[in-house]
């Protein structure tokens, strides 16, 4: 019986079977409630029957495409949008009724010929909860691994543009930054902490089993002013296409990708069509953004004072009153000394405004179903001017199985074409920084004001344009076929392609006119043509067999892939005009900055052991065997592998039927993964074409030094967790304990500059440990047929720390790191204060040298990893409306406003916290005393940038999200509609001073407060 | 690539036994077949890019060497301390007593009012800049001398020239830092830890180097009628200049007449710093764009308020009555109102705006051969054929032979001769003062914050960090 069951593999038939295997118990267990009306029993069992009934929810209504199948057979049929369904059978087999977002229930048909069946909605349900491993599929309660997940319902909640952003807070140990406010920008994600001492912390990406490589192709000549050169290629996947995004964090879920996964591994899964009657849907919202939080700037009054003091303290007081002078400090003497701007408004005060609307049909039969989805989306930004972020997105899926079950296909596709225009630069530094009695940004002809050549205008760089263009396209067929029963030959085929085109001009008319500057001797226009393909083939084979109480499942496969990028960067300059500045052709020298071409090949052999014994012992073995080209000749290939197992102790006989513990699992695991997220050809010794040329002669500058001993790194993960279910499992606990050490580090090692170089990739013998604690609970805390109310709460603990570092005190690293401590210190100064009588800064001499400002001297260590992170969501339904909030907070420490600015009286506007500052012998304040920065000896503010003082608690709790949801009731015909409402980052408690605790920057745009608006309608 | 297809196969596959310990290749292919693959061992091999060469490559061939060292040469005129931009002639002048500086960046103010700290970014480009260009050399060095595809007469330009640049960058890097480690091989386990040569050391080996590079390039025609290449000429120059400063009176003295008489100054003041000028030994051409010298861009005043850079009173002052480089080689600009008057150095004239190429940056020119000759003779007890030389140069200018009685008051005559002559090119001003011991004297009472150990830079603090072995930095620091 079991082999022939077995015979539905995948998706939906292992999670009927491993149901089929526990349904018994768990139903009791579980208040799985059906309702089963007899109405007629007949002897003949074995005759095929009509049987008919109603399938209705928990709270009486009809579900329609529920999937009925006949047990042991090919038979199936889909239930009306009514409710109902009919189908022949055998009076002695048994049905099986499943639907997305339902427990999936098997009943006996007992030559019963109508059968009313009520589903419970899937809330916990452990066994249900299919989890995607990558290679394989395991349900939350058998998985031996550490794996993390957030599905669309959760996504599809925040009004964001990036997957990353929408995982912000919601998984324990994934440690998500958004570096810009700008739309496009790019996230830095560490999942289990940094691994490397200067390496990528990025993890592994696949979507829909086919890597994909997150890094950016973006250009600092191009880009680096507005992005940071970080391009997201992230970006092109549209969330609301996004059906889970699961993350694996440990040995036992992520050694089979092997010499990828030190990092971790981020599987996204795009949705599929349902079976069921064609559906369209259609959503539809908009979106306001502000800047959440603007900085206490001084005002023009404050401004001054502070400036003339400081310049008097200078000793340069008598030159203030000499016109001759008034060129060095037009601010001040220049510049109408009433005029006030807030420039925070001006610059960045703007609303952004983004719209999105998407459609999509889905549906099928039970043998293929099909999704087709458009999406387009329009991000302005709360700068100055008409910046927008365009993108469309194209995904479909077709999903395929032959009639007898044996062949299966599925094919999913996505194509996005994203448009960014933005200013040149970002303005937040000039929002920050400008004096506060600046010029008019236009004179009275509604020309660019340059104030006699006094001041950089802001909006120059809104003359300056910068737009990048990507197209990607990700394609993925899974191909499987049962051999025989049991075995199973998979392969997915992959297609990626990535494309980048951006351009930034220069042009002559943001330049001070005084300066001379013309189209033919200043304007340029940079390009970036970038473009990566890759390819990937891994066939697999799958086999599974059970022997009375012990199941196998064995799974072995091979990897080829490969990968070309391709940057082109040129620049033009010269043009006859502005107006031909788009042209290249029209450029008077041309310049190729970068013309970059690199192969990766990739190839791997992999497997899986997964022996069950008694439904209750579970062993879990990986492995693979990784070549990478990255590697010079001997040194390309790797091992890797993994054991984990699971011990469900609520199995064992004795905790059967426990009114409290209702779930209980311990397990654990150990194993090695590895990195060689490095880059392409990094052991040769190389010169590249720079793309200059000097006498005519083409330049060949020298570019990497030859490293002989270049390797690869090893990541060993350990694990352990307890899982706990309470109450019929409304109350589950998962937490975990982890410790990954990283050794032998592949890293950019900085090099003194008397070897010509800055930096060389190699090895080194140095042990980074990352350890931590999880705590993952989910809460039903009130469930009635009108109100339900479900929590979730995840807390992490992590903790960094350098173990070994063989010859540290020589090295390279000897002022950064200390054994002990973590990777995020920084050493700086300790300050003590203001001197009352002589109002300069005051640190500690840690050297007894009798001075400040050596290396000696920063000997005060502050970390700014984080203490702890997590999140806490609410999930209120009453009757049709629903109610979610997510709260996120962080503890840690990060540089505060002293750190962009020390000294009150340096040209350009700074904090208010300047102004409580030394002006006389016997004073006691915490700012020094002001300067004009004409007085270099006696200036201490550059120290107390880089000391103690410099830093500050920047933890918060942040409102990231909530949404209110309003389902439109008993429209009928299936049609549906939700109306709602949604607000990001609506609300930030904290101490810290700085635009962003989050994000602690002075020059990025901090992230946007948002509101969205938002409809769907599905029929 | 080739695919090739293992044919092993083994019998008996157990599947636990794979996951034991390694998986090995052979095993597997049993199972690769039966997926209808075949194991491919060389897949993850891959060809160098093409937009790459391998250093053995470069080295091959006549035309990829000339590459490596043009490289040299274009960053030698775009970065660091030979540059216009951001190099010794701006840097020097405001650390001495040459420029009066009025920009905000922070390296330079530092330079200027003698409050340099080892972080200053100035002069860590200096120096990371000037090794990266001794690693540039020493590659060629390596290179040439294990390629087997040159001819002996290329083995010999190229190991030249790469020798000469090596001998140059040292030279600039012990003037600014004294003790520095001397760097001859490619290695970075050796480089990452070397330590520091004595100013002695260094000077040995620049003499002995330089020697070697002028054997070698005197019997090679570089063929560059612009001199924009270094030849057996610039060696010389620089030969003639780290003998005087070494002391080595004799020899600066014989190898600056070499050059003088194959060199012959230009007559016309106007014209000295034209690309033509035939007193010009080694100049670095320009670029496509922006044509002309970074370095008149720099100093030559077009606006005011705008100005980066000014001559000092100080040295606009130094100036005789009568002297024609004073109208020649200096101008001034008012502002709109007359308020202010500021003169700059205007020997390069042409600025990037400029769109025809009129002037080169020049590295060695022979006015400073005669002045080489001069001090030498002067040194050497030679004051009538020391006189002869400087009043060439003053005679150049417009000025009367200058008559001196002592040999002091001569080397007096020529060190004011060499400032009025030499000012703003490549920090000569600032060396002259170091080597003389007449910093103090000159800038006491120009830098407020002069102190005696200004006559070193710091070693950058990056270089510190890295490599310990470096310390103790310099003192004052």
């Amino acid at each position: 019986m079991m082999n022939k069951k077995q015979r539905l593999t995948n998706g939906l038939s292992l999670l009927l079977t491993v149901y089929a295997l526990l349904s018994p118990l768990f139903s009791l267990k579980l208040e799985a409630k059906y309702t089963t009306s007899i109405k007629s029993i007949t002897n003949q069992n074995h005759l095929q029957t009509t049987i008919t009934g109603l399938i209705t929810d928990t709270h009486g209504q009809p579900i329609g495409g529920v999937t009925i199948l006949v047990e042991q057979s090919d038979k199936g049929t889909i239930s009306k949008m009514d409710g109902t369904y009919n189908i022949r059978a055998a009076g002695n087999g048994q049905l099986i009724f499943s639907a997305i977002g339902f427990k999936t229930l098997t009943i006996p048909i007992n030559g019963r010929k109508k059968i009313d069946v009520t589903l419970q909605e899937d809330i916990t349900q452990l066994d249900e909860v299919v989890l995607n491993a990558g290679y394989y599929t395991v349900t939350e309660k058998e998985r031996t691994g550490s794996i993390s997940t957030i599905k669309a319902i959760t996504m599809e909640q925040q009004p964001v543009g990036n997957p990353l952003a929408a995982m912000q807070g919601h998984l324990s140990g994934v440690n998500i930054i958004q570096s810009s406010g700008v739309p496009g920008g790019g996230f830095n994600v560490e999942i289990r902490g940094r691994n490397f001492i200067d390496g990528a912390s990025d993890p592994f990406y696949l979507v829909d089993g086919v890597p994909y490589n997150a890094q950016s192709l973006g250009s600092s000549n191009v880009s680096g002013q507005i992005l940071g050169g970080n391009i997201s290629p992230l970006n092109a996947l549209n969330l609301n296409d996004i059906e889970s995004i699961e993350v694996l964090k440990d040995a036992d879920a992520t050694a089979i990708y092997g010499s990828r996964a030190a990092n971790g591994v981020v599987l996204i899964t795009t949705k599929k069509g349902k079976t069921g009657k064609t559906r369209f849907n259609a959503h539809l919202s908009t979106s306001l953004g502000r800047v959440s939080n603007f900085l206490e700037l001084m005002n023009t009054e404050q401004y001054l004072e502070v400036r003339r003091e400081g310049i008097t303290n200078d000793g340069f007081g008598p030159f203030l009153e000499d016109p001759a002078f008034d060129f060095i400090w037009p601010d001040i003497k220049s510049w109408d000394n009433d005029r006030y701007t807030d420039w925070q408004k001006k610059l960045i005060g703007g609303t952004a405004y983004r719209n999105s609307a998407q459609l999509s049909v889905s549906g099928g039969s039970s043998d293929t179903q099909f999704l087709v989805s458009g999406a387009y989306n329009k991000e302005t930004t709360v700068f100055l001017g008409d910046a927008n972020y365009k993108k469309a997105t194209l995904h479909s899926n077709l999903n395929h199985k032959s009639s007898n079950h044996r062949f299966k296909f599925n094919l999913s596709t996505s194509y996005t074409n994203g448009k960014n225009r933005m200013p040149r630069t970002d303005f937040t530094s000039k929002a920050y920084t400008l004096e506060p009695n600046a010029p008019e940004l236009y004179d009275a002809e509604g020309n660019i004001n340059w104030e006699n050549n006094t001041w950089d205008n802001p909006l120059a760089s809104l003359e300056e344009t910068f737009e990048v263009t990507t197209n990607t396209l990700i394609a993925n067929a899974l191909v499987s076929y049962e051999i025989i029963p049991n075995l199973e030959f998979k392969s997915s085929l992959g297609f990626n392609s990535y494309r980048l085109d951006s351009y930034r001009t220069l042009p002559s008319s943001a330049r001070n006119p005084n300066l001379g500057l013309t189209s033919q001797n200043y304007a340029s226009l940079t390009t970036n043509g970038s473009k990566r393909n890759s390819w990937i083939v891994e066939p697999q084979l799958h086999w599974r067999k059970q022997w009375q109480e012990l199941k196998l499942d064995f799974l072995v496969g091979t990897t080829f892939q490969e990968e070309n990028t391709e940057q082109f960067i040129q620049k033009g300059t010269g043009f006859p005009n502005d107006e031909l500045l788009r042209n290249l052709t029209a450029a008077n020298t041309l310049e190729v900055l970068q013309d970059a071409d690199s192969e990766y090949k990739y190839n791997a052999l992999f497997g899986r052991l997964n022996l069950k014994f008694r439904d209750r012992y579970i062993v879990n073995f990986t492995g693979r065997r990784d070549g990478s080209s990255r590697f010079g000749p001997g040194k390309q290939f790797g091992n890797f592998g993994a054991v984990g197992m699971a011990w469900l102790f609520s199995e064992e006989n004795s905790l059967q039927g426990n009114p409290l513990l209702s779930y209980g699992k311990l397990r654990g695991s150990f194993g090695t993964t590895g990195s060689d997220n490095i880059g392409d050809y990094k052991f040769l010794d190389t010169y590249n074409v720079s793309g200059f040329n000097y006498n005519g002669i083409v330049l060949l500058e020298p570019t990497g030094i030859f490293n002989p001993l270049f390797g690869w790194e090893a990541n060993k993960k350990l694990e352990a967790a307890l899982e706990l279910g309470f109450f019929k499992d409304r109350i589950l606990i998962n937490s975990s304990w982890y410790r990954n050490r990283s050794s032998n580090q592949l890293i950019g090692i900085p090099l003194a500059a008397t070897t010509g170089f800055s930096e060389l990739t190699g090895n080194f013998d140095a042990t980074v440990e990352n350890s931590g604690f999880e705590v993952d609970i989910r809460t039903v805390n009130f469930k009635k047929k009108n109100f339900t109310w479900s929590t979730t709460f995840n807390l992490t603990i992590p903790k960094n720390k350098l173990v070994a570092f063989e010859g540290l005190e020589t090295s390279t690293f000897a002022n950064h790191l200390i054994i002990g401590e973590p990777l995020t210190i920084v050493k700086l100064y300790n300050a003590l204060g203001v001197d009352p009588e002589t109002g300069s800064y005051q640190f500690e001499d840690y050297n007894g040298d009798g001075t400040i400002g050596s290396l000696e001297d920063k000997q005060w260590v502050e970390d700014f990893g984080p203490k702890f992170y997590g999140g806490l969501g609410n999930t209120i339904t009453f009757n049709h409306v629903t109610l979610d909030f997510f709260l996120q907070f962080k503890n840690q420490k990060a540089f505060n406003e002293i750190a962009f600015g020390a000294t009150p009286g340096y040209r350009g506007n700074s904090s208010t916290a300047l102004l409580d500052r030394w002006q006389q012998p016997g004073n006691m304040n915490p700012i020094q005393r002001a300067s004009g920065g004409l007085a270099f000896g006696e200036d201490t503010g550059a120290l107390q940038k880089s000391s103690n003082a410099a830093v500050s608690d920047a933890s918060f709790i942040r409102l990231r999200n909530i949404s209110i949801n309003y389902k439109v009731p008993d429209l009928g015909n299936g049609l549906d509609l939700n109306v709602y409402v949604q607000g990001q980052n609506l609300l930030t408690l904290t101490n810290y001073k700085g635009p962003d605790p989050e994000q602690p920057s002075n020059t990025r745009l901090p992230q946007l407060r948002q509101i969205t608006l938002g409809l769907q309608l599905g029929f | 690539m080739q695919y090739r297809k293992k044919i092993t196969i083994s019998r008996n596959l157990d599947t636990k036994h794979l996951f034991k310990q390694t998986v090995r290749m052979p095993r597997i292919t049993l199972l690769l077949l039966a997926l209808g693959l075949f194991s491919c061992s060389d897949f993850v091999e891959v060809g160098p890019p093409e937009n790459i060469l391998v250093s053995e490559t470069v080295f091959n061939d006549a035309a990829t060497v000339e590459s490596a060292l043009a490289n040299i040469y274009y960053k030698m005129r775009e970065q660091g301390m030979v540059s216009g931009n951001f190099g010794l002639t701006t840097g020097l002048g405001i650390y001495s007593d040459e420029l009066d500086y009025y920009g905000f960046d922070t390296g330079y103010s530092q330079l200027n009012l003698h409050n340099v700290l080892p972080g200053n970014d100035v002069i860590t480009g200096w120096w990371s800049q000037g090794y990266y260009l001794i690693y540039s050399a020493n590659d060629v060095i390596k290179g040439v001398e294990n390629s087997n595809k040159l001819t002996a007469m290329e083995q010999d330009q190229y190991k030249g020239q790469a020798l000469f640049v090596r001998c140059y960058m040292h030279s600039l890097l012990v003037a600014l830092y004294g003790d520095i480690p001397y760097i001859t091989t490619t290695d970075y386990l050796d480089n990452n830890i070397v330590v520091r040569n004595t100013e002695t050391t260094v000077m040995d080996n620049i003499l002995s180097d330089l020697t070697l590079a002028v054997d070698l390039l005197e019997g090679v025609d570089v063929s560059s009628n612009e001199r924009v290449l270094p030849d057996q000429w610039a060696a010389k120059a620089l030969l003639a200049r780290m003998n005087l400063y070494a002391e080595n009176w004799e020899r600066a003295a014989s190898i600056a007449t070499e050059l003088i008489d194959n060199f012959m100054l230009e007559t016309d003041l106007e014209n000295v710093f034209l690309k033509e000028s035939p007193e010009t030994i080694w100049q670095l051409k320009d670029g496509e764009n922006p044509k002309n010298t970074q370095v008149a861009n720099q100093l030559v005043i077009r606006f005011i308020p705008g100005q980066t850079y000014s001559l000092t009173d100080d040295l606009f002052s130094a100036f005789e009555t009568g002297d024609l480089r004073k109208t020649h080689w200096t101008d001034s600009l008012s502002d709109t109102d007359n308020t202010i008057t500021l003169r700059f150095a205007h020997k390069y004239k042409a600025t990037l705006i400029e769109t025809e190429s009129l002037e080169y940056s020049i590295v060695f020119r022979l006015a400073e051969q005669y002045l080489i000759r001069a001090e030498a003779r002067a040194r050497s007890g030679d004051n009538p054929g020391a006189l002869e030389d400087l009043n060439s140069i003053r005679n150049r200018a417009g000025l009367p032979d200058t008559i001196v009685g002592t040999t002091g008051d001569l080397l007096d005559a020529i060190l004011q001769e060499r400032r009025v002559e030499l000012f703003t090119e490549q920090g000569l001003r600032w060396f002259d003062l170091k080597r003389t011991g007449t910093a103090e004297e000159a800038l006491g009472d120009l830098k407020t914050n002069w102190k005696p150990t200004d006559v070193l830079l710091p070693i950058p603090e990056t270089e510190l960090e890295i490599n310990p072995n470096l310390l103790p930095q310099n003192p004052g620091y």
